[in-house]
């Protein structure tokens, strides 16, 4: 579904990503873990298109990234992002936030749409009137999934969907994500700098720091300490 | 037991909501401090920050507070003069926050930042003097080359090193209560690790008090002597660290189900079901 074979990206002199190849199967859920810094998220904004300059290959659901018009990128894949009180439109309703890709790619019936995706997230159709200031963290994060998921993509990137929320509305975000990778058999990347996240979400993990991939593990290996690297071992001692 | 360090009681602190009314965000709070680590928890929204500001006196001014008694190490802070308090501010009692990003002042190097804050507590210090000592402040939260770091400015240091910094600067005085608000969020794991021991360390070296507020409830339990559990503005439930996993309130027994482990079950996490009587529970 996803193949990523030696991206390199470059910001002004420095290396964000530095040669870092992985795939990830149909319906898998893979985790990228690693300190701030490290790369894990330009991967994913090189993914949707959101860096113009990189080197290497992309291939998302056979579509070439760097050839494939960002519209019918966009259609695949979506992007969930870490804060969502910055990811929001402040000026626009609820409603009109998760209506606004299907408007723009002529999708019938938007608002039929919105109420059912409303309805899937857990919220029901009656928030799309209200604002995002009206919203708390969790519900926030809710609605960005339900944009997301607009355009029904096959793929969801999402960067760190939960380390903006408390725990107990972190749990309550990973069970809806769960859920709606089973219901709509989707694809994840995740990125996370929390092992126990990862661990619970993914079945597979790349371990990065400074701008490298370090190790690739199974949830098994993870869970067995199975690891070669002596930087996985200190994450996993300090997770 | 000596005397305590800080005592609250039946603190109070109310808001107006948009139609006007006061609506409380902290609940009667009362807890006495010696010169432990005690850890505050709960959501955000819980009141465990206001808790902690309204024993520096750093509430914002729109803010209604009442308290039957606020006292630290003797001094009875409802009755202190402005004056006092501020001087007690960064002297005795240091405040450590959240982003160092946000709470360096951007241009100015970091160095001038220390030893602006030590000649603030003892101006007839020479400039020197003062420098020398922002220098062994850098050196004692285990900064390299604190010389170098001293010219720097905060944009130039990573997260880490920012928060030592501040450490670094809150320490200098020297205080007696150190109130260290969510200190490591911003913070990579591993990097929360060296500054956590770090403030071990620097507490219980000098013997200060702590009071350290977090919602990470496992990093609290690891670090802290005792653990106050806030709920909706009010405590729902004091314990010894070592025996969180005894809580016996359900809201803890909550937060505690509803983190993911490593090991854990792939089954879907358990999630909070708040039961109204909760915000009435007793302490």
């Amino acid at each position: 579904m996803i193949d990523v074979e030696n991206l390199t990206v470059r910001f002004s002199g420095s290396t964000a990503v530095d040669n870092v190849s992985f795939h990830v199967a149909e319906g898998e859920s893979f985790g990228l873990v690693g300190e701030s810094g490290s790369g894990k998220s330009t991967i994913l904004r090189t993914m949707v298109g959101l860096n113009r300059h990189w080197d290497g290959r992309i291939g998302i659901a056979g579509m070439d990234a760097r050839t494939t018009r960002q519209r019918d990128l966009a259609r695949t894949v979506q992007m969930v992002f870490q804060d969502p009180y910055g990811s929001l439109h402040p000026r626009y309703t609820i409603g009109q936030q998760i209506a606004e890709p299907m408007l723009i790619n002529g999708i019938a019936d938007p608002l039929g749409r919105t109420a059912e995706l409303l309805d899937m997230i857990g919220l029901g159709p009656k928030f799309q009137f209200r604002y995002p200031h009206e919203l708390s963290g969790g519900q926030r994060q809710r609605v960005a999934i339900a944009r997301a998921l607009s355009l029904k993509p096959r793929i969801l990137l999402l960067d760190e969907p939960t380390s903006a929320l408390d725990v107990s509305i972190q749990a309550e975000i990973l069970n809806l994500l769960n859920r709606l990778r089973k219901e709509l058999g989707l694809t994840f990347v995740i990125v996370s700098h929390d092992l126990a996240v990862i661990s619970y979400m993914c079945e597979r993990l790349m371990v990065m720091r400074n701008a490298k991939t370090v190790e690739t593990l199974t949830r098994e290996q993870l869970r067995a300490r199975d690891v070669r690297d002596a930087y996985s071992r200190q994450l996993l001692a300090a997770s | 037991m000596t005397a305590p360090l800080a005592e609250i009681e039946n603190l109070r602190v109310a808001f107006r909501n948009d139609e006007g009314q006061w609506h409380d965000a902290v609940r009667g709070v009362s807890f006495s401090l010696g010169r432990e680590k005690l850890g505050i928890v709960g959501e955000s929204g819980s009141g465990k920050s206001l808790t902690g500001r309204s024993l520096l006196g750093v509430l914002p001014s729109y803010a209604r507070v009442s308290v039957d008694k606020l006292s630290f190490d003797g001094i009875d802070l409802k009755t202190a003069s402005p004056k006092l308090r501020r001087s007690l501010r960064g002297g005795r009692m240091g405040m450590i926050l959240q982003d160092p990003k946000y709470s360096l002042n951007p241009v100015m190097s970091v160095g001038k930042q220390i030893v602006e804050a030590i000649r603030i507590g003892d101006r007839k210090l020479a400039a020197a003097e003062a420098h020398r000592k922002a220098v062994a402040a850098l050196d004692a939260v285990h900064i390299r080359e604190p010389e170098r770091v001293m010219g720097l400015y905060p944009h130039e240091l990573s997260g880490g090193m920012g928060q030592r910094v501040m450490i670094a600067m809150m320490v200098v005085r020297e205080p007696d209560l150190l109130i260290a608000d969510e200190p490591t969020s911003a913070l990579d794991v591993t990097v929360r690790t060296q500054v956590m021991s770090l403030m071990d360390e620097l507490v219980t070296r000098r013997g200060m008090g702590l009071i350290f507020i977090s919602h990470d409830l496992n990093l609290v339990a690891k670090f802290c002597d005792r653990v106050i559990v806030m709920y909706a503005g009010r405590i729902v439930e004091t314990l010894d660290a070592k025996n969180l996993r005894a809580a016996q309130h359900p809201y803890t027994q909550g937060l505690l189900a509803c983190l993911p482990s490593i090991d854990g079950s792939l089954e879907p996490l358990p999630v909070l079901n708040r039961d109204a009587s909760w915000l009435e529970a007793a302490r």
